[in-house]
């Protein structure tokens, strides 16, 4: 069965009126397929809402296009391009290496021999390599020697290889540097060769991969460099590889590991003497430019390798002590690059159409929908964004970009054993997550492992993101999660007449209060999980100059994100870093020593650990999560206080609240947030609904919130597997509801918005985006509130 | 470790009405739990199943808790109109396969299908902790953390 002929991407999220948007499109196979801009109202298929709705756009792109297949080559690699200097009779190639897969599964998708530090091609030249069977092999054209032991997974060693064109003598030396009792001895292997290296001319000197082939191919330019196919992707880390021009002793390999020392004097850099290092073509030092794309080398030719799509560094080297954790602080022991054979930054794809977007054009969520006549379908949404100062209305909505890149063409479901335990019933996959099943080349999300297992903390939008998509039901809910979830907030703004604009997380994050302040109102998605600080910091600044905020969903403000400012040249927001510390619910674990970002240097992990509780925020923190079923919520006495009564207007005490919906079937479900003063929610935070003591067993504390592993810590027993509907003043007349359910916007809908739900949150959407600050709170409530200590003795007296 | 009971005995029998009576119960409702629904389709009352029957809430943990290779799943081949059970290859890079040819018109009777498919297909004692398995000392277990 096939899957998803057509996909596309375009090169924003946001787009301004007056700016042109282009669309990249792969449509693998239908001769053609037509385009067209629609506005994104609704995108759930559940019947018992109100159905898919989107209304079509004229403009100026909609049109017929022919189909042309476009590839993505992902997999990172570093290379320089063809040099003389490379082009050598006699060399010795070294490195270290931390191999991740050195034998895979004959139906891996990449199952075969891996490059190490290469300058071969179709049976000429000269590298290093992993063979099939795991080993460690040295080429000279076709000839090959290897060491005929397998390289152990996840350990150093040590790989070096020399080849004398006089007398045809190949030297590989493969060195564990952990032995232990039970390994057999790896001697050196030497065998005899003939001829000398031949070379395929515009063969790239190429580290962690090979040069495959040259290829004039339309669909080729997509590769770096243009038309140079890259295979034998590596995976694994590489650490200070070193090409030099002659067959060095074992001697002078061990002197070359310190590596070239530029500018020898009699008072620095002993190092290679100076008859040694006439020796270097190049000497790459990873551990220089970690926040870069370059590997930057330090030999006299300054062979800078370009690295291609984003490998993960900031990662521990072969000399790394355990004393230094950020690699700011010591970048000699962080010279290493954690290579993957699914990595990818860029799709590269030729542009298919463009629009450029007409001034006048409302604020909304918009998609490129391009179909087949043979019925296939996909979406490419975007966001029309006003400029600062331009804005067309007092409310926002503030589109979870990073979030949805965190979450981007995520692969749980189909990798992950312990999904079906996550989501306490069998996971549902659709067409997405089939062509992906396939299409590896797609990247992965920050929920999933590379193929090679390890964590993947990087994300790139500028590739096809397949669960960003209208009529996509996630497994996590068996619903829509993310983008068709908060089309549920999108449907009900536009049922109920509301005028809105839409903002992206990248905007906050870089214009900062500009972009905010001018709305009366901030509203969120269901799911904003992933921010970087700037983000926060403009939130922040906003609600205290009075500033309304209404936080519809939970599990936000959770990870540490931050752009990487390498492709700041590219535009806004083109690859997001998350990494998974101590602590937090995480699909995998960050390394020790690997803490940090490598694009911004920050500590990454939960904002928690870097003393930003999530309940300071918007008044309330992820507690618990469960994905089975959702349940409802009741009003608590604190919902009658006069502060907050008015949310109430039209709601009885006793009702309902939310016992229906199109997430879980409930409007309190999947990730929770609760009121906790001891993590930060403001002390004179009201608590007015609550959905405590109705969850199932699927649902479970948080780790972060416990530091013993016992029972009592599911939804039918424990109390904090809750979910608090809150609401805070903040200064200035500005206020803060948080609605604390990811689930919660699934019940707008229902009934075509004529609902309970609806009518709370139409109560606090219309008090938040009146102009002026909202009404004082009454003179009574100005008391002082502690923490722990909450009900202090005063306020017990004047009662 | 409470096995999982062959699918002729009495306990099997009574936990697989129990666990039809579930899933029924949840057609309607975006999501699903081995609960029962008081209403079909509305959870606000929700009773029975693995909450009421540990046995049954045993053995489905248990199979829950496999390793992705060969695990059955839901594909959803039409969008909320047919969805079929495949199988997981354990590989990347391999998509999972059909594994029967039954197309369903609603996304909850696969659950039940595969909880049949299971009580079939694995041994009375699949994974009990007391078997030693040497694939115990690289997290090769069966039984699956996230």
């Amino acid at each position: 069965m096939s899957w998803m002929k057509i996909t596309g991407y375009a090169d924003k999220f946001g787009v301004h009126p007056g700016d042109t948007i282009k669309f990249f499109v792969n449509c693998d196979g239908p001769s053609e397929y037509q385009a067209e801009i629609v506005k994104m109202i609704h995108g759930d298929t559940n019947p018992r809402g109100p159905g898919f709705m989107e209304e079509p756009i004229a403009a100026s792109c909609n049109a017929t296009y022919k189909g042309v297949k476009q590839e993505i080559y992902s997999g990172s690699y570093g290379f320089v391009a063809d040099k003389p200097q490379f082009q050598l009779e006699s060399v010795t190639l070294q490195c270290w290496i931390w191999p991740t897969t050195p034998k895979t599964h004959p139906k891996y998708w990449k199952h075969g021999a891996q490059g190490l530090v290469t300058k071969w091609c179709d049976g000429k030249g000269y590298g290093l390599f992993l063979n099939e069977d795991g080993c460690v092999e040295f080429r000279v054209n076709d000839q090959v020697i290897t060491t005929a032991a397998p390289v152990r997974d996840h350990a150093w060693h040590f790989i070096a290889a020399s080849f004398n064109a006089a007398t045809g003598e190949a030297t590989l030396y493969h060195e564990p540097q952990v032995v232990y009792a039970l390994d057999p001895e790896i001697p050196p292997v030497i065998k005899k060769l003939s001829g000398k290296p031949a070379y395929v001319p515009g063969t790239p000197t190429v580290i962690a991969g090979f040069c495959g082939s040259i290829t004039g191919a339309p669909e080729a330019k997509a590769s770096v460099p243009p038309g140079v196919l890259i295979k034998g992707h590596y995976n694994g880390k590489i650490d200070s590889p070193r090409i030099c021009n002659r067959a060095l002793s074992r001697l002078e390999i061990e002197t070359m590991k310190m590596g070239a020392q530029p500018g020898l004097s009699e008072r620095r850099n002993s190092g290679p003497s100076g008859k040694l290092s006439e020796a270097i073509v190049a000497s790459w030092d990873f551990g220089d430019g970690i926040n870069t794309l370059i590997g930057k080398d330090t030999g006299p030719y300054l062979f800078n390798a370009t690295i291609v799509n984003c490998p993960t560094r900031a990662m521990t080297g072969y000399n790394w002590e355990g004393q230094i954790f950020d690699w700011k602080n010591a970048p000699q022991q962080y010279g290493a690059i954690h290579f993957h054979d699914d990595d990818i930054d860029d799709a590269r794809w030729s542009t298919s159409f463009e629009w450029t977007v007409p001034h006048g054009t409302s604020s909304k969520f918009y998609a490129a929908k391009l179909t087949t006549k043979d019925g296939d379908e996909d979406y490419i949404p975007f966001w029309v964004v006003p400029h600062v100062g331009e804005e067309t209305a007092k409310i926002a909505f503030m589109v979870p970009t990073i979030s949805y890149m965190a979450y981007a063409n995520e692969h749980l479901a189909n990798n992950a054993g312990g999904a079906e335990l996550l989501v306490y019933r069998v996971p549902i996959m659709q067409q997405q997550n089939m062509f992906l099943s396939e299409h590896r080349e797609y990247g992965g999300s920050i929920y999933d492992t590379h193929t090679d297992g390890s964590g993947l903390c990087l994300s790139s939008r500028l590739r096809p993101i397949l669960s960003i998509r209208p009529k996509y039901d996630h497994f996590l809910a068996q619903a829509p999660w993310q983008y068709p979830a908060d089309l549920h907030m999108i449907y009900w703004l536009e049922k109920m007449g509301y005028n809105y604009d839409v903002i992206t997380d990248e905007d906050v994050t870089y214009d900062g209060l500009a972009r905010l302040e001018n709305y009366n109102v901030i509203i969120t998605g269901s799911h904003p999980e992933h921010n970087s600080g700037p983000q926060l910091d403009a939130i922040h600044n906003y609600m205290q100059r009075g500033g309304r905020f209404m936080y519809m969903g939970a599990d936000g403000w959770y990870w540490v994100h931050s752009y990487h400012p390498a492709y700041d040249g590219k535009g806004r927001g083109i690859v997001t870093e998350m990494r998974r510390c101590e602590s937090g619910i995480r699909t995998w674990r960050a390394d020790p020593g690997e803490y940090y970002h490598q694009g911004t240097g920050e500590l990454g992990g939960m904002w928690r650990f870097r003393g930003r509780y999530l309940h300071t925020i918007a008044g309330t923190g992820m507690s618990s999560e469960g994905f089975d079923i959702s349940t409802y919520y009741s009003r608590t006495p604190e919902s009658n206080d006069a502060r907050v009564a008015w949310a109430f207007e039209g709601i009885t005490y006793d009702e309902k609240l939310g016992n229906f919906g199109l997430v879980g079937g409930g409007a309190a479900g999947t990730e929770l947030d609760i009121v906790d003063t001891m993590l930060g929610s403001p002390p004179h935070t009201l608590v007015v609904a609550t959905s405590a003591g109705r969850h199932t067993e699927g649902y479970l504390l948080v780790m972060e919130d416990y530091g013993f592993n016992q029972q009592g810590l599911d939804g039918t027993q424990h109390p904090r597997v809750r979910s608090d509907i809150a609401y805070h003043e903040t200064p200035n007349g500005g206020a803060s509801f948080a609605f604390s359910s990811i689930a919660f916007c699934g019940a707008l809908p229902w009934n075509n918005g004529d609902n309970n739900i609806s009518k709370l949150v139409g109560n606090v959407l219309n008090r938040f985006m009146a102009d002026g600050p909202l009404p004082a709170p009454p003179v009574e409530a100005i008391v002082h509130r502690g923490r722990a200590d909450y009900d202090q003795p005063m306020n017990k007296a004047r009662k | 470790m409470i096995p999982i009971p062959r699918k002729s005995t009495p306990d099997a029998q009574r936990m697989i009405d129990e666990h039809k009576e579930c899933i029924d119960s949840m057609k309607g409702v975006a999501g699903n739990s081995v609960l029962k629904c008081a209403t079909p389709g509305d959870t606000t009352i929700v009773t029975g199943g693995i909450h009421e029957d540990l046995q049954l809430n045993r053995v489905l943990l248990r199979m829950r808790a496999m390793p992705a290779k060969g695990k059955l799943v839901v594909i959803c081949t039409k969008v909320e109109k047919e969805w079929r059970i495949a199988r997981l290859s354990g590989i990347r890079g391999v998509p999972p396969e059909f594994v029967t040819d039954k197309v369903y018109d609603n996304e909850q009777d696969p659950q039940h299908d595969i909880f049949l498919m299971r009580l079939d297909e694995m041994p009375e004692n699949d994974g009990f902790p007391e078997h030693f398995r040497e694939g115990w000392k690289r997290r090769d277990d069966k039984w699956t953390v996230t």
